[in-house]
């Protein structure tokens, strides 16, 4: 067992997660360091249409399905015999000809929620559809892992249930100058400058007092540390970029951070689906790519990996306003430098076997994904954070 | 009775009291402050709003006529109304002389959680609750079964002799009554069956399907016979282990969030078998443990606490409803829309880096008119553009009118003290004591803003 793990442990065990002389250790200075590995989360928020993502173009089903919808053979990407990219992830395209893609295709869970809310806090707190759970695997993650806060950051302002511990959350910024600015009003800095450690032993309170302090000086650590970073590249022009970008600066900077979670929304397209989500797949691929870049100039990407999935995939059939209702399985974008089977990790959708609701099985758990990422790329223990042990798969 | 233990009684069966209330009730007797609160609470005041232009939505005749563009348009309307009714509600939380019934209101909401977009049963539900919240928890628990709200939520509607569906079964199981581990999947598919057939018209009548509904004998908890739904939740009434599922969470809504045994097992011998939850509550307030110093100042306010709290001090005028929604989520309690089934995690639940900083700068935000520039998440139903449109405006006021007239007749002729104590019972850090103590040149209202804004006031 490692030192720091060792003494994570021990404090857990004996129950004082508020230990003495706690402003001391939450000034001492950082663990870890350049050389850890990371993960990037980005969920295409509202249920990417996976379908008219990979297009099974040779598939009949698919074209009666959606007479309306369906993206015709040569309008398409062709990269296998039976799968094509949608004409807009040309970017997605280049980093699939460098090997920097798998394509984990037919990803969902058990008796699939077709809720948005209910299937992202699914994805988010990784539990079967039949439990709640309050923490999110990010959340339980930076608590057994990490040491701090910004052990994983959300690029936004409010903090999802994925980056939610039971004793610890993650933090979300989206400006590291203005979180830095707004913890540090004249008022803020009165309070805690004034502070020493000996109230922060009271149940809630301390607790309150713990957080605040934890807070600022995580925003402090993220801002010093990434202002002097700005990033070089010219990132596409729009609001999910910009993410991209914060999050490329934070990465570039070296920021001891080992879970980021990016969220971009758009992608329920009840109605008029072909001009919406053809600007939508432009611009994640497009913003992905330069994305990509920025870490590999800067040596960082060989250290990430990047996942995006939805909450769940769209229906098979099309529906009667030009669009797709919510369905269940989708497909899973993993992007690094070290994939071991860059590509297709597994064949595409079968539309001859579809669920009680017509809508696609799934092959692949979803927690199988974070279970490989834990033990495989992070290099830790799967159980204590997934509470139950998943197959491992071997794309990393 | 001491004023300490009152203002403690009135910030977890309300939302505070103020300084001037307090004389005439610190001459009474402990059993005679808590009468009054629930005589005050006696009668349930339905909560309305005026939805006339939605009538055709509910009339059982005229409903299926309706064009899908109408129907389309009434369902707009609709979801837009139930946002009044966010407002309304939270109105009442303000104004209400029935703290304890209300509160009462809160707390089951968040045990009986329901959502549903159709504004007429989100109301009717609302209502079931205000008027069950104090009553028999079997007739409350029959109510809420029967409630269209609930049976569209937990897809009671689709629960049919052919084809049963569980869903309500379970949660009304693992989440309203019992808890995980008390019953087996067996129990759940046997009382999925008893519930068969349990519908509602268009205008929120429940009526029984009887061609769905399975009136073959089922095997439930031990028990036979040709059971409905609601013999279910009588047999279900019967398990000790119901009284003490509901027991603790009162318990760690009003009392402590950490459970101490013996007082609960105190409170299940007086709630079992009856359920009067009056009497329950009755309990609790008269008993001389829910007013110990470990109990006071040991919970973390709910969003819905710390805003309804500062407005009854100061009553504010959202110009923009929108930005009375903008603050909910912020936090991460939006009324009506629970995130799932199990509610509303509460207590430390509620507080992470961000949402942390926003709680305690909510007082100057709404008081001061100072900036905020913390972004709202969008939904999962917007646009790219809408999903982001918030972004664009980064710096922002809140365009509130804001009410002194209570806080000037109550707080100025308070010294800083009585001030102090009126709003924070709890302990209060040494340092930020201290810290408070220098803020001598500031003006009563900047006074109350600082207090508001400290970490202290995050409890109750």
């Amino acid at each position: 067992m490692k030192r720091r793990e060792f003494i994570q442990r021990s404090s857990l065990a004996s129950g004082t997660l508020l230990v003495p002389n706690f402003l001391k250790a939450v000034e001492s200075s950082v663990l870890g360091g350049a050389n850890h590995k990371r993960v990037v989360v980005i969920q295409l928020s509202g249920g990417n249409d996976g379908l008219n993502t990979l297009i099974p173009y040779t598939n009949d089903i698919y074209y009666r399905s959606r007479p309306q919808l369906a993206v015709k053979s040569n309008d398409l990407i062709k990269i296998t015999d039976t799968l094509g990219f949608h004409s807009q992830l040309k970017p997605l395209m280049r980093l699939y000809d460098k090997g920097y893609l798998a394509i984990l295709n037919n990803v969902g869970y058990p008796n699939p929620d077709r809720s948005h809310f209910r299937s992202t806090d699914i994805w988010h707190t990784a539990s079967g559809s039949d439990e709640y759970l309050t923490s999110g695997w990010m959340g339980r993650y930076i608590e057994s892992h990490g040491q701090k806060p910004y052990n994983a950051i959300e690029i936004d302002d409010s903090l999802s249930l994925m980056l939610k511990g039971e004793n610890m959350n993650g933090i979300a910024t989206k400006n590291a100058k203005l979180l830095h600015n707004n913890m540090n009003t004249p008022y803020f800095k009165k309070i805690l400058n004034q502070q020493t450690d000996q109230h922060l032993s009271e149940h809630n309170l301390g607790y309150l007092y713990k957080t605040m302090i934890e807070a600022r000086s995580s925003a402090k650590y993220i801002y010093e540390t990434s202002k002097t970073n700005p990033s070089k590249k010219q990132y596409p022009d729009n609001p999910f970029g910009k993410q991209l970008k914060t999050t490329a600066e934070f990465i570039n900077s070296r920021l001891d951070t080992q879970m980021y979670y990016v969220s971009m929304g758009g992608f329920d397209t009840h109605a008029n689906q072909v001009n919406t989500q053809s600007r939508l797949l432009h611009i994640y691929s497009d913003a992905v790519e330069t994305f990509v870049q920025d870490l590999d100039d800067n040596g960082t990407l060989e250290n990430t990996l990047i996942l995006t999935f939805s909450e769940f995939g769209r229906r098979v059939q099309e529906n009667a306003s030009r669009g797709t209702d919510h369905g269940a399985a989708n497909n899973v974008f993993l992007i690094g430098k070290n994939l071991k089977k860059p590509g297709f990790f597994n064949s595409g959708p079968n539309l001859n076997d579809l669920d009680a609701n017509n809508d696609l099985k799934y092959d692949i758990d979803f927690r199988s994904i974070y279970a490989t990422i834990l033990s495989n790329w992070l290099g830790v223990e799967q159980k204590s954070i997934l509470r139950t042990s998943f197959d491992t798969l071997d794309f990393v | 009775m001491e004023t300490k233990a009152i203002q403690h009684l009135y910030s977890r069966v309300g939302f505070g009291i103020l300084p001037n209330d307090i004389p005439s009730l610190s001459g009474l007797k402990k059993e005679d402050v808590v009468a009054q609160l629930f005589s005050k609470s006696r009668e349930a005041d339905p909560l309305k709003i005026d939805l006339a232009e939605l009538d055709d939505f509910i009339d059982n005749d005229s409903r299926q006529k309706l064009s899908r563009a109408i129907r389309q348009e009434l369902r707009k309307k609709s979801r837009q109304k139930i946002k009044d009714y966010n407002s309304a509600w939270i109105s009442r939380l303000v104004t209400t002389d029935q703290q304890l019934r209300e509160k009462m209101v809160l707390f089951w909401a968040n045990v009986f959680v329901c959502r549903d977009n159709h504004i007429f049963h989100v109301q009717q539900y609302n209502n079931t609750l205000r008027k069950h919240a104090l009553g028999h928890l079997g007739d409350f628990l029959k109510a809420v079964a029967k409630e269209p709200a609930m049976s569209k939520y937990l897809n009671n509607r689709q629960n049919v002799k052919e084809k049963p569906n569980e869903n309500f079964a379970r949660e009304l199981m693992e989440l309203f009554t019992l808890g995980e581990g008390h019953y087996s999947e067996y129990d759940i598919k046997e009382a999925a069956r008893a519930f068969t057939g349990w519908s509602f018209r268009p205008n929120g009548e429940f009526f029984l399907r009887q061609k769905k509904h399975d009136t073959g004998v089922k095997v439930f908890l031990g028990k036979s016979g040709n059971f409905d739904g609601n013999a279910i939740i009588d047999i279900i009434l019967q398990q000790k282990q119901c009284a003490r599922f509901i027991c603790e969470k009162v318990y760690r809504y009003f009392v402590n969030p950490r459970v101490n045994q013996q007082h609960l097992n105190e409170m299940v011998a007086v709630f079992y078998p009856k359920y009067n939850i009056e009497k329950l509550m009755e309990h609790i307030l008269l008993s001389d443990w829910f007013y110990e110093d470990e109990n006071i100042g040991a919970k973390i306010k709910s969003p819905m606490e710390l805003l309804v709290g500062i407005q009854r001090i100061v009553p504010l005028t959202f110009a923009k409803e929108k930005q009375l929604l903008y603050l909910q989520r912020t936090m991460g309690q939006v009324l009506l829309y629970p995130p799932n089934v199990a509610g509303w995690k509460q207590d430390r639940n509620w507080i992470d880096s961000n949402t942390l900083l926003f709680r305690m700068k909510l007082p100057s935000v709404l008081l001061n008119d100072t900036v905020i520039n913390v972004d709202q998440k969008g939904d999962f139903e917007d646009s790219f553009e809408k999903y982001y449109a918030d972004s664009r405006k980064r710096a922002r006021k809140l365009d509130v009118e804001k009410d002194w007239t209570i806080f000037d007749l109550e707080f100025l002729a308070l010294n800083r003290d009585e001030i102090r104590e009126s709003l924070i019972r709890g302990k209060i850090d040494g340092d930020t004591l201290i810290f408070l103590d220098t803020l001598t040149n500031l003006d009563p209202k900047e006074y109350l803003v600082q207090l508001m804004s400290i970490p202290e006031y995050q409890l109750c």
